[in-house]
């Protein structure tokens, strides 16, 4: 088990550090000087003042050094003088182009609003999908079971996006339904925090949740179609705890590792999100950065925090997975 | 439906390569074609996605013929101080006044570009984007799929874990952050721009777009090699190459037909999505593009909203059941 555990985070280690090498040399090998565009803003540029930047943003090491300096104040911290000097510690992703503020802080910032947001939303859309899907697995055939297909396929077929800005449109500022829908810090209460988030979550896990819905109907559809269900039916156990106890224990494995594959998608579906509700998180901070010009210490920031969640989450998962399913060992 | 002997045979064969002869020689994918025809949902949206194929192919064709430009830039095109008012409303048309076959379906606020016009040229881009995007991924996967899963040792270990490491990077954050520098590097030439956006964005799509396929394909792979047919292949001496392309891919006819069918919505989805977020294509007119522009009017001018919207909406839709009633049809497993 442990030497599993070391491995696996041996390979998240190189997939992580690869990932943040490709998101490098894409942005420092292309043709335009990056600090061109931080040089224009403020009015004119000139050729003084853009060799002043080149230099603070140490533009003019190869990309290879640069890299290396950045991987030491991931470690190590470093001093970066950026107008004025800057002792970014430990894990330090350097300054942020535009705020000029350390891109640690401002990830640590924003981190909340983006976990309580993925995990208020991933909540729904498991408890919904696999609730419906048993539902549906249990009047398999039945019109209502026919209805929560079609609608989950419809669901599901349509954009992510256009959903989320009809919900935020017509929901939110029309309607007036949830006309808050800013996220407060826990500090503010458990209940301002929940109220705000309310609609994102939903949205998020509600149009999530017909993929699960859909993938949970499926299994349980072959689950009981098992002999021991069969056999424990038989011995009188009550239909309610064959469904939930017996045949969900089993349906619910494969659900649960589409939960972890599919987590790349919970980031992206966040990200999406928090751009429309206008939710102060990672995505849109990164979705802001993107946009020219490029703050590229935060971009590196937001891809790398994404890489690392994702090859986490793989892990869990698969170490989740021997807890929940006594057949497999992981080794 | 019932089935008659021949097809149920048929379709248990449908793994091996061979029909067997006194079954009445109907391929598997003529089965599945078959099957298609007599499904009401793929006829309906097959024939909606040909409407649009068409409205999107003869989109100059149209517009030349109801006089509307999509581009305010074009010679041709009304100045926006003749067609707004001053408030940026249009001046004629929808949402303040009567509808005039002018402009069929009004004109944009601020900038006075015509709404049919832009809406046909969008749909034009999402789908050459998307249609591309498919091709180039659908060549990649396969390809690399095929390699990794038919041979043994360093070779599928390398392109497995290649594989892996495109599936855990954060897509959506990878194309974004690709998607400025590969399309704002593209050049500053103005007639190159437009054609150095496409391939950047086709590329960006396909470059996180072959996973899925590859690793269906190496599983194929991986189970199809162990059987006799390929053995009997390899012990007569028949070339590697000639064993992939002629004796594997054809049995692999029908997840690849379904992971094609069901990757166009995806990227015609990814390619609105990024002009969206307004890192997309920047010079030619994109549905993404227009939902976000038209988000803000929401109230006073919901028509200008819905367009984008239900074309986004009717697209993605007609393609995914489309891509759904295919797997379906080549599912032996199904019953009708």
């Amino acid at each position: 088990m442990l030497g599993y555990i070391v491995r696996r985070l041996l390979s998240a280690g190189l997939v992580v550090t690869l990932t943040s090498m490709i998101v490098f040399a894409l942005f420092f090998l292309g043709p335009d000087n990056p600090a061109q565009p931080l040089c224009d803003i403020n009015g004119k540029c000139t050729p003084e003042r853009l060799a002043l930047l080149t230099e603070q943003l140490g533009l003019n090491d190869t990309v290879y050094h640069q890299y290396w300096i950045w991987l030491q104040g991931l470690f190590v911290g470093r001093e970066i003088s950026f107008g004025p000097i800057y002792q970014c510690s430990a894990p330090c992703l350097g300054i942020s182009y535009s705020t000029r503020n350390e891109v640690t802080a401002e990830l640590l910032d924003k981190f909340p609003a983006t976990l309580s947001l993925a995990i208020g939303g991933s909540l729904i859309y498991l408890l919904v999908g696999v609730f419906l899907g048993t539902m549906a697995a249990r009047v398999r055939g039945t019109l209502a079971d026919r209805g929560l297909v079609t609608m989950s396929l419809i669901v599901s077929s349509i954009p992510y996006y256009v959903l989320a800005i009809l919900a935020w449109i017509y929901l939110s500022l029309e309607w007036q339904i949830f006309p808050d829908t800013t996220y407060h810090p826990l500090t503010d209460g458990i209940g301002a925090w929940a109220y705000g988030l309310l609609l994102p979550w939903l949205v998020l896990g509600l149009a999530q949740s017909t993929a699960y819905a859909r993938y949970t109907r499926g299994q349980m559809v072959e689950t009981l179609g098992e002999d021991y269900i069969r056999t424990a039916t038989a011995k009188g156990v009550a239909k309610r705890k064959v469904i939930f106890q017996h045949a969900l224990r089993a349906a619910i494995v494969p659900v649960i590792t589409i939960f972890g594959l599919d987590f790349a998608f919970l980031l992206a579906g966040t990200v999406v999100t928090e751009e429309i509700f206008d939710i102060d998180g990672i995505g849109q901070w990164g979705i802001r950065a993107l946009r020219a010009p490029v703050d590229f210490p935060v971009v590196a920031a937001t891809v790398l925090i994404g890489a690392v969640i994702i090859v986490i989450a793989n892990i869990i998962v698969d170490i989740l997975y021997s807890f929940i399913d006594p057949r497999v060992r992981v080794s | 439906m019932t089935a008659n002997p021949g097809e149920l045979e048929a379709v248990g064969d449908a793994v091996g390569q061979s029909v067997s002869a006194e079954v009445t020689g109907r391929s598997p994918t003529r089965i599945a074609f078959d099957r298609l025809r007599k499904d009401k949902v793929a006829v309906g949206c097959a024939t909606i996605m040909l409407v649009m194929v068409v409205l999107a192919a003869l989109a100059p064709v149209i517009a030349g013929a109801l006089d509307i430009y999509y581009d305010i830039k074009d010679p041709a095109a009304p100045s926006p101080s003749e067609v707004l008012e001053f408030d940026g409303y249009p001046a004629i048309g929808p949402p303040l006044h009567p509808f005039t076959w002018e402009h069929p379906l009004g004109l944009a606020p601020k900038t006075g570009v015509d709404n049919l016009a832009y809406l046909l040229y969008g749909l034009r881009t999402s789908l050459i984007v998307a249609l591309a995007a498919t091709i180039f991924s659908t060549v990649i996967g396969l390809v690399i799929g095929l390699v990794a899963g038919f041979s043994r040792g360093w070779v599928d270990t390398v392109l497995s874990f290649i594989i892996d490491l495109f599936l855990s990077f954060p897509f959506l954050l990878g194309m974004l952050a690709l998607a400025p520098i590969l399309i704002s590097n593209a050049g500053n030439d103005l007639d190159k721009l437009a054609r150095a956006q496409f391939i950047a964005l086709i590329s960006i799509l396909v470059i996180f777009g072959w996973m899925g396929l590859a690793r269906l394909i190496r599983g194929q792979v991986l189970s199809l090699r162990e059987r006799e047919f390929i053995q009997a292949a390899e012990v007569i001496g028949v070339p590697t190459r000639r064993i992939l392309f002629k004796e594997l891919l054809p049995n692999m006819v029908a997840p690849i037909v379904v992971a094609i069918s069901l990757a166009l919505p995806g990227f015609v989805a990814a390619e609105a999505l990024l002009s969206f977020l307004g890192l997309g294509l920047t010079g030619t007119p994109s549905l993404g593009k227009m939902l976000a522009d038209a988000a803000p009017y929401y109230k006073d001018y919901a028509l200008y909203l819905w367009m984008p919207v239900a074309t986004i909406a009717t697209l993605t839709l007609a393609l995914n059941l489309l891509g759904d009633s295919i797997r379906d049809a080549f599912d032996p497993k199904t019953r009708r």
